[in-house]
């Protein structure tokens, strides 16, 4: 029977999530394994786990409780071992480092802000600094919305105005969460969202950084602004910056 | 086109779910070179929102059509602080009745040109105004 990874933690960590259920259908119960100083909850592998839903979700969820209670390094979703004791092994050869890390990270929660424009309101600014696309604008609707050219036209002009004005709207809203930071690690580029960036923040100074993004959000109606925390620390797990996402995304590394 | 289904708002401050934090259960945490990773194959996170502005001619024509109806939807849903630049903006939910009727009327003959061409031309560029976000617009778009 393969085990299922969910993360590495202390073995002093106060509130293990010991007999909760994780993956799996029906859902597998949590168990926990320890070396030394460090402990790894993990519960059985189901056979043939694929990222499913339900499965994502007991993933996070068993993480958010062990996070909870103290300081957890989440494994990526996925993460199977041949047995128990490959687990306790790599605990073993590598106790140093994790312990490191778990030091590093000890009280410290992400953050994971996103935003997008809000389409219209957006439109609105551009078209508020941009006097030549405000009388663009006016001329086509005055001729019933304009023929292909002009709207081609107008519509390239604002597509151009509104990218500016993601990578604007993208350097205020990261300098404006930085500096309540611990630290920063910025996300994919490609899923959409004009910032996708995590933060690595205090639990004890959380509510700061929080009123941070009250203030951006105040400052920036044209901003949907999506904040996800406190979570494990899932992009600060190793030092330094992040790998580049999209490695791993489609790579499937399945069975080797 | 895959659409992982998950609720989009809006709106500010909605609610978290799975939905925002997939990428990063799946592209972030530890990974451990002695265990094996589960396959990924056929899940398309960086695909799971498209919100965003690519060069081409569709999006072009489809922000020109968003910019002729602007003043027209500028109503309750604009947050505050935002300027007002179109002089006379009409009160929602009363397009040809509000003081600036001649341009109310104006829009209207222009709306209803349009979505004879549209129909005309099959482009599916017309929209009925009814419509009222545009991401609904294209989450319909998208899914054609």
């Amino acid at each position: 029977m393969s085990t299922y990874v969910y993360g590495i933690t202390a073995r002093s960590h106060p509130a293990l999530p010991e007999g909760m259920t994780g993956v799996g259908e029906p859902p597998l119960p949590v168990r926990i394994l320890t070396a030394g100083e460090l402990a790894a909850v993990v519960s059985d592998s189901p056979e043939g786990l694929r990222p499913k839903r339900r499965d994502l979700l007991a993933h996070q969820n068993v993480l958010a409780e062990a996070g909870a209670g103290g300081c957890v390094l989440p494994m990526r979703f996925g993460s199977v071992a041949d047995d128990d004791a490959a687990v306790t092994q790599v605990l073993t050869e590598r106790a140093e480092h994790y312990q490191e890390r778990l030091r590093e990270l000890d009280g410290k929660v992400e953050y994971n802000v996103k935003a997008t424009h809000v389409e219209d309101a957006v439109l609105h600014q551009v078209m508020a600094e941009n006097a030549e696309l405000r009388s663009l604008a006016e001329a086509n609707r005055r001729s019933g919305g304009g023929n292909y050219d002009d709207k081609i036209r107008l519509g390239e002009m604002v597509a151009h105005a509104v990218k500016n004005k993601e990578a604007e709207d993208a350097a205020e809203v990261h300098g404006a969460l930085a500096p309540a930071a611990a630290a920063v690690s910025v996300g994919p580029e490609s899923t959409g969202w004009l910032v996708n960036v995590s933060f690595l923040v205090d639990r004890d100074t959380a509510e700061h950084f929080l009123a941070a993004v009250e203030q951006v959000r105040a400052g920036h109606p044209h901003l949907d602004l999506r904040v996800n925390g406190p979570l494990p620390p899932y992009s600060f797990v190793e030092p330094g910056p992040a790998e580049p996402a999209g490695s791993t995304a489609g790579a499937g590394t399945g069975a080797q | 086109m895959t659409v992982v289904p998950a609720q989009q708002t809006g709106g500010g401050g909605g609610s978290s779910g799975l939905y925002d934090v997939l990428e990063l259960v799946l592209d972030r945490g530890l990974v451990i070179d002695a265990f094996v990773r589960v396959s990924l194959v056929g899940i398309e996170i960086l695909k799971i929102d498209v919100r965003v502005v690519v060069a081409s001619v569709d999006t072009y024509l489809r922000f020109a059509e968003a910019c002729n109806r602007l003043d027209l939807e500028a109503g309750p849903r604009k947050s505050p602080g935002l300027p007002d630049l179109v002089g006379e903006i009409t009160e929602s939910g009363a397009h040809g009745k509000s003081k600036g009727a001649l341009s109310g009327a104006a829009e209207t003959i222009s709306d209803a040109f349009k979505q004879g061409r549209g129909e005309s031309e099959g482009e599916g560029q017309s929209r009925p105004r009814a419509r009222k976000t545009t991401t609904r617009t294209r989450r319909k778009e998208e899914q054609e």
